[in-house]
């Protein structure tokens, strides 16, 4: 999984990049092996920034470049993006994220199709197989993976859904709000999940609702304000107390 | 500001759908005359009033969204059209407008609840449940009336010219009453965003029920109007109302999505398409040319209306 | 892994189509004398064949979450078209070449219209229909002429046989084409972005979906199988007339629901549709057998359409959706 993440993989650069009008820009670096979170009351463009991230917004200025030793990409679209190697995992499941008539197995492979064919047609045990790596990597509890994925409880939709953006074997991955209405013991497997992949190299993006999951799983929270990253807060200064009140535009 | 960009942003202050009415009513104008002095309006009107009667009545179940549509409504005009000279005038030898009136709108009640039924209780795709009326309606008004046969009541009749404008003001005074009522407001809630009018306390199967069931009085009306029109009994011409009046409605940017427009909105697309029939007509063109403007204009002006609210919403 | 897949969702509707088609020819079979005869099976699988055909491409938009009402059209558009050229003296595979890319451009444009600007597919392709129709009357003056090749009428006779097989061509080539459109749908990433893209528009450009794509490819698609269906019906009917294909307006959704796949899209299946177009054929063949009137045979399909369709074609109420 983590081939994309080679020694040469320099992280996600973020140059000046302009999310609102009139608002300042933000310059950053998602190294690899990093957990970098994102706070902000609803609305003040944290997920605009996540989102730009993924190339499915454009910037208003600036840019965001995917650095590897030889060449670096530019994203700017998410095909683009997901073509040099960031995965993003939509915030409403319901909306951008499942399949509903559809099995578990089609739900998992629908990003990656092209990776199953023999001779144009989809091989079932290839992907079956495929399927079978992240069902163990993630403990997936789905009893019949061809049954609808409706049929699994949120916490395992979700999974399946990370399996979706895992298959395609990203360098970044941006998460937005990853555990709204999964249940604690699936969270904590997923926080598991994060930070193993971020031990493998990949950079993780993780926007989050709970204060806590920030604290619990980052290196640094960046937390906005009216389009702007208020605050950088990393290491032992990240606590409940200072990421509220950048939150609410109080000084740290 | 290139010349499409002008009728779009005209477009977008009045509809596209007036602004087309205002551009085919002046080429009429120029072209025709002596049939489009003021003196002959009323006869114009009379010969557009069963298509705006179509149209008017496809709206509600339009409005009701969730692919809410009556693909029946011409075959409700035809089957109206047939009992109402076969049946009653010319078996029964009923004539009163008092019987026949009530008769034929009843009947268009009936016929709208068992879609409303279909669709809404028994909840079959509207488009699969009216397409099973359609075929029911058609046979059966075959069967009963198997070639054109007259004449109409003499009252009926002078419901032709001028004077079809009654039948045409009663159903925009039925509209106009229906937009006081709370119902229109949770119809058009519902046709927005079902799930959340559901959330918010709307019966979302009565109101949808509610809207078939108006569909079916006005087409009823509808037929009434044809059969002035024809001044007989014809039971080949009702079907052909169905698509050209859904053609009208989406014309008169009444969103198909449901949630949006109005049955002014369809008339007036109603009126252009009569208008475009009239000016193509005075080109003494064949009905094949006909046919390829009816098809040209009718998707050029969904993909305006489109492009203009893509303009608007780029512009809010 | 698919095949149970498909078993476990649809298969229900599927068998029940079946069954009722099977109970039809049986309830035939007892009333009219003479309605298993060779002959008459041989017809129904002929009509049955000729709607299947034009039925594929409303099957494969249906599943994206579509309609096609351009159907008609190009069938009758098909069918002049051939006609005409090959009375002209062109040779017939090239005619049917272009009729096809004709074909394909007009479904791509149809496909192209209704998604990138989203409008309604209804109004989209009852538009683009009602222009092929009318450009064909024009250059035909409303009186095509012309008639199909020998090989094409001896495909789709009646009476014809395939090598030992007492059917024409037509039905054993039905059958292979089936087999491919369910392998397509089943087996490759087109089949499966497509049950993707009817089952949750929103969630496929996230998927690496791209819906306008979809729309053009499966439009285009559609299109060029109503004009196949329209070069058949010229060989069966033996002349061409630009109104063959309307009846087939109806009939191909028809049998796309009966078959168990719903408006909205994400669920369908191309071996529910023949079980569809079957009880259609039977249908029709009963009543007509039964001595009724076609208006008759018109209302009572309207009526079993209906009922058929409320027994296992019903929608979820809204308060489930939410």
């Amino acid at each position: 999984m983590a081939d994309r993440a080679a020694p040469d993989f320099r992280g996600l650069a973020v140059r000046g990049l302009v999310i609102a009008p009139g608002a300042s820009a933000i310059t950053q670096t998602i190294a690899p092996g990093e957990i970098v979170g994102l706070a902000g009351l609803d609305g003040h463009g944290q997920e605009l920034f996540l989102k730009m991230l993924a190339g499915l917004t454009s910037p208003l200025g600036g840019s965001i470049e995917l650095g590897a030793s030889g060449a670096s990409r530019k994203i700017t679209g998410f095909r683009k993006a997901v073509a040099s190697g960031i995965a993003y995992l939509p915030r409403d499941r319901r909306a951008n994220g499942i399949f509903p008539t559809q099995s578990v197995l089609d739900n998992f492979a629908v990003s990656t199709l092209s990776r199953d064919t023999r001779l144009c047609l989809i091989s079932p045990a290839a992907r079956k197989a495929r399927y079978d790596l992240y069902r163990e990597k993630l403990s997936i509890v789905a009893p019949r993976p061809d049954a609808p994925i409706t049929t699994l409880s949120g916490g395992n939709q979700q999974k399946v859904l990370l399996a979706r953006a895992l298959a395609l074997e990203p360098a970044i991955l941006l998460l937005n709000d990853p555990t709204r209405g999964v249940d604690v013991a699936t969270r904590h497997v997923l926080y598991d999940v994060f930070r193993g992949l971020a031990a493998d190299g990949m950079g993780l993006v993780i926007l989050s609702s709970e204060i806590e999951e920030i604290l619990l799983l980052c290196q640094r929270v960046l937390v906005f304000r009216e389009n702007e990253v208020a605050a950088e807060i990393s290491g032992e200064a990240m606590t409940t107390d200072s990421v509220i009140s950048a939150m609410f535009g109080h000084a740290a | 500001m290139s010349p499409l960009t002008r009728l779009l942003s005209l477009g977008r202050s009045v509809g596209f759908a007036v602004v087309l009415l205002a551009v085919l009513f002046a080429v009429n104008l120029i072209l025709r005359p002596a049939r489009f002095q003021p003196g002959s309006w009323g006869a114009l009107i009379g010969l557009a009033a069963p298509l705006i009667g179509a149209a008017i009545a496809s709206t509600p179940v339009i409005l009701a969204g969730r692919g809410g549509i009556d693909i029946s409504v011409g075959p409700l005009m035809g089957f109206v059209n047939a009992v109402v000279i076969q049946m009653f005038f010319l078996k029964a030898g009923i004539s009163s407008p008092l019987l026949l009136v009530p008769a034929a709108l009843l009947i268009g009640a009936l016929v709208g609840a068992a879609n409303g039924f279909l669709a809404t209780v028994v909840r079959i795709q509207p488009i699969v449940a009216t397409l099973g009326t359609y075929l029911i309606l058609t046979g059966v008004t075959l069967t009963i009336l198997p070639a054109p046969i007259g004449p109409a009541p003499a009252w009926l009749k002078a419901l032709a010219g001028p004077w079809s404008m009654l039948p045409l003001l009663l159903m925009f005074l039925a509209w106009w009453l229906v937009r006081r009522l709370p119902y229109y407001d949770q119809l058009m809630a519902v046709g927005s965003d079902d799930r959340a009018a559901y959330t918010a306390g709307v019966d979302v199967t009565r109101v949808r029920f509610i809207a078939y069931v108006m569909t079916g009085i006005l087409g009823g009306c509808a037929g009434l109007m044809l059969t002035a029109l024809i001044g007989s009994a014809d039971p080949n011409i009702g079907p052909t109302y169905t698509l050209i009046a859904i053609a009208a409605v989406a014309l008169g940017g009444v969103s198909l999505a449901g949630g949006r427009g109005g049955v002014a909105g369809a008339a007036i697309g109603a009126i252009d398409i009569f208008l475009l029939q009239s000016v193509l007509t005075t080109f003494n063109v064949s009905t094949f040319v006909l046919q390829i403007a009816y098809g040209g204009i009718l998707v050029l002006a969904v993909m305006l209306t489109a492009l203009q609210e893509r303009l608007a919403v780029r512009g809010r | 892994m698919t095949g149970r897949n498909l078993f476990a969702t649809t298969n229900a509707r599927v068998v029940g189509a079946f069954c009722v088609a099977a109970l039809l020819h049986l309830a035939g079979t007892i009333l009219i004398p003479g309605y298993s005869s060779p002959f008459a099976v041989r017809a129904m699988l002929v009509l049955a064949s000729l709607l299947a055909v034009a039925s594929i491409g409303q099957t494969l938009v249906v599943i994206m979450g579509g309609i096609d009402l351009s159907i008609p059209f190009v069938i009758g558009f098909a069918n002049v078209v051939a006609a005409q050229l090959y009375g002209d003296g062109w040779n017939f595979v090239l005619v049917c070449g272009l009729v096809g890319v004709l074909a394909i451009l007009i479904g791509g444009l149809n496909g192209l219209i209704a998604r990138s600007l989203d409008i309604q597919p209804l109004i989209v392709t009852l538009g683009i229909g009602m222009v092929v129709q009318g450009l064909v009357l024009l250059w035909t003056a409303g009186f095509p002429s012309g008639s199909a090749p020998q090989a094409v009428s001896s495909f789709v006779s009646i009476g014809g046989s395939a090598g030992p097989l007492p059917v024409p061509w037509l039905v054993p080539s039905l059958v292979v084409l089936a087999a491919l459109v369910v392998l397509v749908l089943e087996r490759t990433p087109y089949g499966r972005r497509l049950y993707a893209l009817g089952s949750n528009p929103g969630a496929a450009p996230l998927a690496l979906i791209d819906p306008v794509r979809m729309w053009m490819i499966t439009y285009a698609a559609s299109a060029f199988f109503a004009a196949v269906a329209g070069v058949l019906l010229l060989g069966f009917t033996g002349s061409a007339y630009g109104d063959v294909g309307q009846p087939y307006l109806f009939q191909t959704i028809a049998a796309v629901v009966v078959g168990g796949a719903a408006l909205v899209g994400g669920r369908g299946s191309y071996l529910g549709t023949i079980a569809g177009v079957l009880v259609l054929t039977e249908i029709n063949t009963l009543l007509i057998g039964l001595g009724f009137q076609p208006s008759a045979v018109q209302a009572a399909l309207g009526l079993i359409i209906v009922l058929l369709v409320s027994l296992y074609g019903r929608e979820r109420h809204v308060s489930t959706t939410i």
